[in-house]
């Protein structure tokens, strides 16, 4: 068997697992295994819709943000 | 007549009281009409795919009142629950009411993030437990609070205590690292084959550094990352100048890593990277495993507090005006409606209620207070509203009182040694000091030159297993309390187990915990015939505890009951109930309401009499008494033979606790407790050197059961009770108590026998490591096996019978 061989092998096998196991801990910080009969839900029932819903949060959330700052630039103190 | 599914709780109902409308042609249901409001708001907003997602589960009639909303935008409130995020937007967290399954999550999460405003939604459907953040500029909170009310549900906010938080993030940090060393060692283990079969038939150099960076490569990641917690450990140890088991397991890893790196840089001898994986990783899971059975921090004050209204009715010059409880003087005038909680401590002015002492004193049964009569903070008025004049602001009430008792007793809970702690302290000191002698002896003795000195001292410490040790007592803990949660004893935390086998004295509170704690029918007399339905009726009615044990009783004893429409109904305060069905008259009560009715009847007992006239002819008497229950006597015995004292504590008369001491055998009774008295007399055990058991199930002894060593209380006790002990009996059942014993005893030994065998195993191993005798193979399967024994003993805890 030539070193190379093995080089591969090795490198391959535990390059593949260690993508798994950055996934499952990125998994667990962002909180999705935070509650698991929910984790089990979004599984059977998500669908389109849910995704739409993930994005007119995400952009509701921009907005409210771009507001804040606008109203933070137009600041005027009363005199 | 045919029963219905209302179209939007799924209960049943008789088709007569339904309301029935039309729709599309189809035929729709209601059972209220707060139901009916749902439904169509559900079907207007297009969310009534809700009703597919809900499948065959049933909810509850909806209830919607839109009553008090003000108060989730006053500024007391908004203080007290609601926090700014980093990006400026507000934030609370709420328990959601009424959630019954994942569809309900669904909805709630749906029309919160249709709501303008509203930033994130996140409702967890395990505990209810809700996070809401919303941009206070466009939505306040009350219409967020509404907007949950108009489907149905209801939402308090909760102040989330942050050691809460702080355990999930813990639980979670070490899930992590375990997760990364469970990876490196499984990966490692097989690299790890390849080695060993090489190191016997010989391979060649190239392959052999290929192997050994392939394990560098898994062994950093782990020994840095989930072993940051060892070198940690170390650290805050050597700080306050203790030697513990993380500075071993650190010093070991660290050695045999060093060292490996060296030999594999220098392409001399055996990397020992396995070693350091296996010990990371199976020491981390010791640790995790007694983080998990952790106890969760107490939201005990929360709850009292929670449960004590922010803000009251002051009465000033005929007005009535809603104040917040902390600006409210000594000399005001409170208004409390039926229902409410008494604020302050005060004195009755306008009125007259019975009260609901279980809080203070733990009976169940409600005292008449009147005009001039003294009412503590706490006690709730059952039946109608009284005015009372505050005598003490809010820092003197007793509520106050308690809650501060409360919160320092949580916090100074005493906590007993672990032996695994004390001997593991030893063990860490003496196997550094046999390593470096070693190191010392093989070079300056034994003149083996500096190189294998030190592989044969970190072969000491590798092979010293402190796998067995560190797993000694969580696996023997873990294993006890998942056989006591199957007897129906709920262990919160680990370390109770081993504590409660060192008990010296079982203190138990009388009421509901040795007795059952509501009154019961010992002893009935009829005189003459009637329709048992009249006497049912009459006792439906009333939420004393009397007539509730009345009503059971008959339930029991009798079927075909029938409730029947009573008119005229009347309860009088401490007395009875009186009610006319068509022309009868019906009265029932005690010997004082006969007098107020002039009927003339004489009877006389210690116990609690009911007595039932029709007419005003006595047609049935019943006695009451609340019995103690079964096997209490087999069981204060059994503890007596563990070696226990047994002492009572009670708030209850002293001619009743003694009564029941004497019957059961009890040494001690100490009788008229306030909560207070109770805690202080766990103190001056403590002073005497006792390690003390509490079982207890009200508010009332929650000073006490925060105080003492192991607390115990009854599955149907108070709230506050249950959230301060450290071990929760579902059945409320002595027996199982008494299992509880046994079974703590049990685990002590075989958490005995673990440190006992680990020990063994080091004292014979270790002159071996010393001598030199041990190669990687031997090192690795040794340290598996004595793992394996340990966590095999400990299973057999399970198999004992209790």
């Amino acid at each position: 068997m030539s070193d190379n061989v093995l080089i591969l092998m090795l490198g391959i096998s535990t390059f593949l697992g260690a993508l798994g196991l950055f996934a499952l801990l990125w998994g667990l910080k962002t909180g999705q295994f935070d509650d698991q009969s929910k984790f089990l839900d979004g599984a059977r029932f998500d669908g389109e819709d849910e995704l739409k819903d993930a994005i007119m949060m995400e952009k509701k959330k921009e907005e409210a943000l771009k507001r804040k700052r606008e109203k933070e630039k137009n600041y005027m103190p009363g005199d | 007549m045919a029963k219905v599914e209302c179209s939007h709780c799924k209960l049943e109902f008789d088709e007569s009281v339904m309301i029935i409308k039309e729709e599309d042609g189809k035929k729709l249901y209601f059972c209220c009409k707060g139901c009916e409001g749902v439904y169509t708001l559900l079907n207007s907003k297009g969310l009534d795919s809700f009703y597919e997602r809900l499948g065959s589960n049933k909810l509850e009639p909806a209830n919607i009142d839109f009553s008090d909303l003000d108060r989730f935008d006053s500024e007391a409130f908004a203080k007290k629950y609601i926090k700014t995020t980093k990006d400026g937007f507000s934030e609370i967290n709420l328990i959601i009411e009424g959630i019954h399954c994942s569809a309900c999550v669904w909805l709630n999460e749906k029309v919160l993030h249709q709501s303008d405003g509203v930033i994130e939604a996140n409702i967890n459907y395990s505990n209810n437990k809700a996070k809401v953040i919303w941009d206070s500029d466009v939505i306040k909170l009350s219409k967020i609070i509404e907007i949950i009310r108009a489907i149905g549900y209801d939402a308090h906010p909760y102040d989330p205590k942050i050691q809460e938080e702080k355990a999930t993030k813990l639980r979670n940090e070490y899930y992590s690292r375990i997760l990364v060393g469970v990876f490196a060692t499984m990966n490692i283990m097989w690299i790890a084959i390849a080695q060993y079969t090489g190191f016997f038939t010989g391979m060649e150099r190239s392959h052999k550094n290929i192997l050994n960076i392939a394990e560098f490569i898994l062994a950093t990641p782990t020994l840095f990352y989930s072993g940051w917690i060892f070198f940690r450990g170390a650290y805050y140890g050597l700080k306050n100048r203790f030697v513990n088991m993380d500075l071993l397991v650190s010093a070991g890893a660290l050695l045999a890593y060093l060292y490996s790196v060296y030999a594999m840089v220098t392409e001399t001898g055996e990397v020992y990277f396995d070693s350091v994986t296996m010990i990371i990783t199976f020491v981390l899971v010791g640790k995790y495993l007694e983080i998990l059975s952790k106890k969760r921090a107490a939201d005990t004050l929360d709850k009292i507090i929670g449960s004590m209204p922010t803000e009251a009715f002051v009465v000033k010059d005929g007005k009535k005006e809603l104040k917040p409880i902390e600006t409210i003087e000594i000399g005001d005038i409170i208004e409390t409606k039926a229902g409410e909680k008494i604020v302050l401590d005060g004195v009755i002015t306008k009125g007259s209620a019975m009260l609901d002492l279980s809080f203070l004193t733990g009976e169940s049964e409600p005292i008449l207070k009147k005009e001039n009569d003294e009412v503590l903070s706490g006690s709730i008025v059952i039946d109608s509203p009284i005015q009372y004049r505050v005598t003490k602001n809010n820092n003197d009430s007793i509520v106050y009182q308690i809650t501060e008792l409360l919160s320092d007793a949580v916090t100074k809970k005493p906590h007993i040694e672990q032996l695994a702690n004390k001997i593991s302290g030893y063990f860490s000191i003496t196997i550094l000091t046999i390593a470096i002698l070693t190191f010392l002896g093989w070079y300056f003795i034994g003149k083996v030159g500096f190189e294998q000195s030190l592989i044969i001292a970190i072969s000491v410490i590798v092979i010293a297993c402190p796998c067995a040790l560190g797993l000694a007592t969580p696996m023997a803990t873990l294993v006890g309390i998942s056989k006591a949660a199957k007897e129906g004893i709920l262990f919160k935390e680990a370390i109770t187990l081993e504590s409660m086998a060192k008990a010296t004295i079982l203190a138990l509170d009388k009421t509901g915990t040795i007795t059952i704690g509501k009154p019961i029918v010992i002893k009935q007399n009829f005189i003459k015939e009637f329709d048992l339905s009249l006497l049912y009726s009459l006792a439906k009615i009333s939420n004393h505890p009397i007539s509730k044990a009345i009503a059971k009783h008959l339930e029991e004893k009798n079927e075909n009951l029938k409730e029947l429409n009573l008119d005229n109904i009347k309860e009088i305060q401490a007395k009875g109930v009186v009610a006319k069905y068509k022309d009868i008259e019906l009265l029932g009560g005690n010997t004082e309401l006969l007098k107020e009715y002039n009927i003339k009847f004489d009877i006389d007992s210690k116990n609690s009499i009911y007595i039932f006239a029709i007419n005003k002819e006595v047609v049935a008497i019943f006695e009451l008494k609340d019995v103690i229950k079964p096997n209490a006597k087999e069981f204060i015995s059994k503890v007596k033979e563990l070696g226990l004292k047994v002492v009572m504590l009670t708030g209850d008369r002293e001619s009743v606790a003694k009564e029941i001491a004497k019957e059961l055998g009890i040494d001690e009774v100490k009788a008229n407790l306030l909560p207070q008295d109770k805690a202080s007399y766990i103190d001056k055990l403590h002073q005497n050197g006792e390690i003390v058991v509490m079982v207890g199930d009200g508010i009332n002894d929650s000073i006490a059961l925060a105080k003492s060593d192991i607390a115990i209380a009854m599955g149907s006790g108070a709230d506050v009770a249950l959230e301060v002990s450290d071990v929760v009996l579902l059945n409320n059942s002595l027996s199982s108590l008494q299992k509880a014993f046994v079974l703590s005893k049990r685990v002590f030994r075989a958490i005995k026998e673990n440190l006992g065998f680990s020990l063994v195993y080091n004292i014979t191993v270790i002159p071996l490591a010393v001598l030199g005798y041990v190669n990687p193979l031997f090192a690795a399967l040794a340290m598996s096996l004595s793992s394996l024994i340990v966590v095999g003993n400990s299973f057999r805890i399970y198999r004992s019978k209790i």
